[in-house]
């Protein structure tokens, strides 16, 4: 028969599809009693996952909600115990140094991705802080714990001041102008006696590591640990803000200051007081800084260092915290564990950040999402060139699909349609025009049998306008409750001509398909 | 201009001169609607027949009356009845329910619940928006809330609760698995692990939301409404309770194996308490200390099967506390409960069809109803078929059930009033429709505006008038011919039986009685065994057996069962019906086949075309050629406002294997039906092809007569379309002179014209 004819040249390429799980899965028998640990003081719960049925063998698995929470704790601890265990001298100091610098990064990051503030003058405030705190500190003897408050207070005058510009003059402008500020801090240092001119730095200030262990391995360890804290600290600080009400705010000027304003939002005000809480994170850091190097030298207020904090966040991915902690790790560690390269690690930086600028579209930590993207687009490139409009799914398609029903019947509604198709002729048409209900010929009568059991959505059907009169054609929706649309204007003046109307719509759609 | 919308219904049926019937109304757009009684007298607007008639009668209730929009409460639900709100509950408690739901993932639903959605005040033990079995409470500001593990599963029995301790905040939610091989969709086979047992410190406690205890649904309120029902859940609730205790997991497990009353109970709902061999009523027994039974509204429907189906017993009356399922449906919707517009002590009118007239703008609205004589006085009677109103009362088959265009073999021509309905669902639907979880609509009732028992109305499908419009025309043609009657309604004839039908010579069927209790059917039989005459212009008549609570007859009752042409299939165990404890399902399958009382039975339908009958060789015997009198034609009924014929839409055929009466004589049959006419599922043990009209000799509809004992006869011309055949040219047609011939025959007392030539032919020829 001619149907069977059909099928084989139609039938389509296919390949074996199906995914191994590599990765052990999460089960919990629904016997056991399961409690869920509140996080004190709110409703969320420790463990931020839930169970689903896997539709393939309906197993009962659990899925976390988020998996970043567990990705920090592991990366957090494998960060502060690893140059622990590695023990060097050379691991402790670039990890110390690590953590400063992404501490660093994130409250810069607060500025300018949350706050949307081009400013350059982070390490600035951050010099600004550690020389006042150490001069205080050679100068008046202050302890430590002093210092740090000192640190904090400074970076919040010197955020004052810088920030206010920001509200005045956009991007670019602001950058120079920041640049500019971090230019004068470095040759005010370089030739202010007070500052140490003559010594390449200000030194004697207190610290919090014991006489007795400085420059030693536990010394190092302690300073590693220290300024680890600090950047947890930052973090703290970072996903306060960002995630929260400020953060929220400021997200939505981001999209729109138009839309902000309208809501009623003062984004202006919000993004001030965003930059005066990092500067004053900078300026607890700039006062750590102090401590843990008993001074500070003018490196930090070169234009070199600011470039290479650039290069680590553009590296990790601007706007996650990830990104910037992540971003420091890498560049750190090609600068600080490879100086045996000598110059050549700058290249090699450049070339990351390169790269990553080219084919990331948000650094490291944007890649992935990137990646799902792409393939979702050759994924439906793919089908639509192997498959046909309302043809058989593909294996890979057919597996989506729940009810498997689903797939026999548009295999079998396919090779219909197409057997119907070549019953429709002209005279099969002009016999439902005269006669457009009662017995008809086989043909006819086999694609009304068609047309009349097809499901409700966007199905062809009748409204009388004026009672026996005027008629249209509408369409239903097959949905519940949601009324049949308009098709056109047209009016038929009989049932007999509105009827074969539907029927020549329908056969247009049949030839179609 | 907004657009003017009124709708309403009257509170009864069919009334008499002297007793009082109110009309409830709702209006948008509107606040004032003139008001004129009418006499309904043709509701067909086919331009092959008179049209639509009306005669305006004078009436207490004419002139102008303000009218507003009134609200409706759909869903069933139970109320606790709990006077010293012992259910408040400030102590440790557990919720406890055995449920079968249908539709977990439709959105949050209260199972047993004291909530107030409005003021987030209380607690509930129900389903969140992602179908899991949820226990939340709220304190007037703040909720809280802890859901199981995984999505219920529809259509399988558990027992869940909560066990919740306001000291701690600690809450416990029990989701366990019934294992039965009957009740549940999926067997134990299926490797689906759907238990969960999950504790949650809650924050907040629950403060008290004032408001009653309800089973399947949550307290909500709307300025413009009013306070209401929400949240409503769908699915069968069965044993449950309040525990005064945070009952322990192995409290619960026990449970599982066999419920009992746990000690500390508040309240003990058991559901199968309190049925009857006559049916079950709404209340819900509490068998616990404090007696706080509740009450369902919205007709929860009782008596399914329960979570201990043995599947052996299958009739709740055989096994009550297997079957203690309540299934409560989120749009089962049985009264408006909308206050009265306006009402009239009906003055003396003449028996007939009337209507109160409504109109505002350009709007115009009939509230039809039925008026009795004071006393019968007419030789006829026009039975008209109430119960089959109800049964298509607001049928949404057209819009929801696209392939039923197979069925009537037609595109479906939709009117202003069909988009209308489909905004409305809290006016409920027909019994050939769904409830939203799937089952069918087992229930339905006159107490709502009826959108198809309208003068002017077309079903959508069929593209002809139906049932209410097209009985009209029967209404028309006596009328025209000039006939003495009285109307008489299905409601009547159940409530007051033989007695109903007893006054008259000739009791006239309408165009599509087919839904009958057994009193009607019990009553027809005996009125024709004692000499009555029927004229049974019905196709598919006499065909679903429907009940009526005794208290209640504003809402019948259908179980569509394994056989018949029926819109839905009611589960197993589930044939017999709540209202009086009868099976349900098609006569037929009762033992009680149509043929047994008017001759002839159910064979086939189709809504393209009608055809004529052709006199059959028998119509010319002497004691039934009377019939033909004045009619020259072989052919009769070759035209018709019902698809332009008068046999068709549904048709009825004569079987001696079905109790015909064996002296019965075919005086016509239809005939050249297309194959949109199969034979009926009843008939047909296997399948096979060659079903319908152009291949199989069943489709056709036979014209027949017989006598009765006492002078008593039935004549069937056993076709829907018949009725709207009279109207054509104004009622002078050779199907309006059978028709004559056979009423002033049966109107007349005495021997029936025709008896006498009861001899043995001696033939010459």
């Amino acid at each position: 028969m001619a149907i069977d004819k059909q099928s084989q040249h139609s039938a389509p390429s296919r390949s074996l599809v199906g995914d191994r799980g590599w990765l052990p899965r999460i089960r919990l028998a629904g016997q056991r009693s399961l409690t869920r640990y509140r996080i004190p003081f709110t409703r969320r719960t420790w463990f931020q996952g839930h169970a689903v049925v896997n539709p393939r063998d309906l197993t009962r698995q659990y899925k976390l909600d988020d998996k970043r929470p567990w990705f920090w704790i592991g990366g957090l601890i494998a960060a502060l115990i690893i140059p622990i265990l590695v023990g060097t001298n050379l691991a402790l100091t670039a990890a110390t140094t690590f953590a400063l610098y992404a501490a660093i990064n994130l409250m810069w990051m607060l500025v300018i991705g949350t706050a949307g503030i081009f400013s350059l003058a982070t390490l600035a405030v951050v010099g600004a802080s550690a020389y006042l705190a150490a001069w205080f500190s050679i100068e008046f003897g202050i302890t430590w714990p002093v210092m740090l408050l000192l640190g904090t207070l400074v970076g919040l005058l010197f955020g004052a001041i810088i920030g206010l510009p920001a509200l005045r003059i956009d991007g670019l402008y602001f950058a120079l102008l920041t640049m500019g500020v971090v230019e004068l801090c470095r040759v005010y240092v370089l030739q202010s006696r007070t500052f140490g001119s003559a010594t390449g730095g200000l030194y004697g200030a207190d610290t919090f590591i014991p006489v007795a262990w400085q420059l030693k391995t536990p010394g190092l360890i302690l300073g590693y640990v220290a300024a680890f804290a600090v950047m947890l600290a930052m973090l703290g600080i970072y996903r306060l803000v960002n995630g929260q009400r400020l953060g929220l705010l400021l997200a939505t000027a981001r999209e729109s200051e138009a839309t902000a304003e309208a809501l009623g939002i003062n984004y202006q005000r919000a993004r001030f007081t965003v930059f005066l809480i990092s500067s004053a994170g900078l300026g607890f850091i700039g006062g750590f800084y102090a401590t843990y190097f008993k001074g500070a030298s003018p490196s930090l207020f070169s234009i070199d260092q600011v470039m290479l904090l650039f290069a680590m966040i553009v590296i990790g991915g601007l706007g996650r915290a990830e990104g910037a902690v992540v971003g420091t790790g890498v560049v750190v560690v090609l600068d600080k564990m490879f100086t045996e390269f000598g110059p050549i690690r700058f290249i090699v930086i450049g070339l990351i950040m390169l790269g990553v600028t080219l084919f990331a579209r948000n650094g490291l930590f944007g890649i992935r999402d990137q990646f799902v993207e792409f393939r979702n687009k050759k994924k439906s490139e793919r089908r639509s060139g192997r498959t046909e409009k309302g043809g058989e799914p593909l294996p890979e398609e057919a597996t989506e699909i729940r009810d498997k029903d689903q797939i026999y019947f548009r295999r079998f509604d396919k090779r219909l349609r197409d057997h119907l198709k070549t019953l429709v002729t002209p005279e099969v048409i002009e016999e439902h025009r005269l006669k457009p209900l009662g017995q008809h010929s086989d043909p006819l009568e086999r694609v009304l049998n068609y047309f009349r059991g097809a499901g409700g959505e966007n199905k062809y059907v009748l409204y009388e306008l004026k009672a026996n009169t005027e008629y249209k054609i509408i369409v239903t929706t097959g949905e519940k409750g949601i009324p049949p649309r308009d098709v056109d204007s047209t009016i038929y003046t009989s049932k007999n001509e509105a009827l074969h109307a539907v029927f020549l719509k329908r056969v247009q759609d049949l030839m179609d398909s | 201009m907004a657009k003017i919308v009124l709708t309403g219904y009257c509170d009864r049926f069919s009334v008499k001169p002297g007793e009082d019937i109110s009309f409830m109304v709702s209006a948008e757009g509107t606040k004032t609607a003139e008001v004129q009684l009418v006499r309904l007298i043709h509701g067909d607007e086919n331009p092959e027949g008179p049209g639509f008639i009306e005669k305006e009668v004078d009436g207490p209730i004419d002139g102008s009356h303000s009218v507003r929009k009134q609200h409706t409460q759909a869903g069933s639900f139970a109320r606790i009845d709990d006077p010293d709100t012992r259910l408040a509950l400030g102590q440790a408690f557990t919720l406890w329910a055995m449920i079968w739901p249908t539709t977990p993932e439709k959105g949050r639903q209260g199972i047993l619940a004291r909530w107030s959605i409005t003021h987030d005040r209380g607690y509930a033990l129900g389903i969140n928006g992602d179908g899991q079995l949820e226990f939340w409470v709220g304190d007037g500001k703040k909720t809280d809330a802890v859901h199981a593990e995984v999505p219920l599963r529809p259509r399988q029995w558990y027992l869940v609760a909560v066990s919740y301790d306001p000291k701690s905040g600690q809450a416990t939610l029990y989701q366990e698995r019934v294992e039965t091989r009957y009740g549940n969709l999926l067997s134990k086979i299926t490797p689906l692990d759907m238990n969960s047992h999950v504790t949650e410190a809650l924050r907040i406690r629950p403060a008290d939301a004032e408001l009653d205890f309800l089973m399947a649904g949550c307290h909500d309120h709307n300025a413009d409404r009013g306070d209401f029902i929400g949240q409503l859940y769908n699915g069968k609730i069965d044993r449950c309770g309040v525990v005064g205790r945070a009952m322990s997991r192995a409290d619960l497990d026990a449970m599982l194996q066999e419920v009992t009353q746990p000690a500390d109970v508040i309240a003990h709902w058991d559901t199968s308490e309190g049925y009857s061999d006559k049916g079950i009523g709404d209340d819900i027994v509490d068998t616990g200390p404090n007696k706080l039974h509740g009450r369902g509204h919205n007709r929860p429907v009782r008596g399914a099967t329960g979570y201990n189906w043995n599947g052996r017993d299958d009739c709740f009356r055989l096994a009550p506390h297997q079957f203690g399922g309540v299934w409560f449906h989120d749009d089962s919707m049985l009264d408006c409960q909308w206050k009265a517009t306006f009402s009239m002590t009906l003055p003396d009118l003449k028996s007939g069809v009337y209507a109160a007239r409504l109109q505002a703008g350009d709007t115009i609205e009939h509230l039809p109803f039925f008026v009795r004589p004071k006393k019968p006085g007419s030789a006829i009677a026009m039975l008209i078929p109430t119960c089959s109103y109800l049964a298509y009362a607001n049928d949404r088959l057209g819009l929801e059930f696209p392939t039923s265009q197979l069925v009537s073999a037609h595109v479906p021509v939709f009117h202003e009033w069909d988009i209308e309905l489909s905004k409305h669902p809290e006016y409920a639907s027909s019994t050939y429709d769904t409830y939203s979880d799937g089952a069918g609509v087992c229930y339905s009732s006159r107490l709502r505006p009826i959108f198809n028992m309208r003068p002017k109305h077309r079903m959508a499908g069929t593209a002809v008038a139906w049932q209410f419009p097209a009985d009209m025309s029967i209404i028309y043609w006596l009328e025209t011919k000039g006939y003495d009657y009285d109307v008489i309604t299905d409601e009547d004839l159940h409530r007051e039986g033989k007695d109903c039908l007893s006054p008259y010579q000739v009791v006239i069927n309408g165009t599509h009685a087919e839904y009958y209790s057994e009193r009607m059917l019990d009553a027809t039989e005996d009125y024709l065994a004692e000499g009555g005459r029927v004229m049974y212009l019905s196709g598919n008549g006499y065909y679903w057996a429907v009940s009526f609570r005794e208290d209640d007859l504003s809402c019948m009752e259908v179980r569509k069962l394994d056989s018949g042409s029926r819109a839905w299939q009611a589960l197993p165990g589930e044939h017999y019906m709540a209202s009086n404890g009868e099976r349900s399902g098609i006569w037929r399958n009762r033992g009680r086949p149509p043929q047994k009382i008017v001759g002839t039975g159910f064979t086939s339908e189709g809504m393209d075309e009608s055809k004529p009958y052709r006199r059959m060789p028998d119509s010319y015997h002497k004691s039934v050629a009377w019939i033909f009198e004045g009619v020259e034609e072989e052919l009769i009924g070759d035209f018709g406002l019902a698809a332009g014929g008068a046999a068709g839409i549904e048709i009825d055929r004569y079987d001696l294997t079905l109790g015909t009466p064996p002296h019965t004589r075919i005086l016509a049959s239809s005939e050249g039906h297309s194959d949109s006419y199969p034979r009926v599922s009843e008939e047909i043990a296997f399948n096979f092809p060659g079903q319908g009209g152009t291949q199989h000799y069943h489709i056709r509809a036979d014209m027949t007569y017989f006598t009765t004992l006492n002078n008593g006869a039935v004549w069937s011309p056993s076709s829907i379309a018949w009725g709207q055949a009279l109207p054509w040219n104004n009622g002078d047609n050779n199907v309006s002179r059978v028709m004559a011939n056979v009423l002033d025959a049966f109107a007349k007392p005495g021997p029936l014209p025709g008896a006498e030539y009861h001899a043995e032919e001696k033939h010459w020829k």
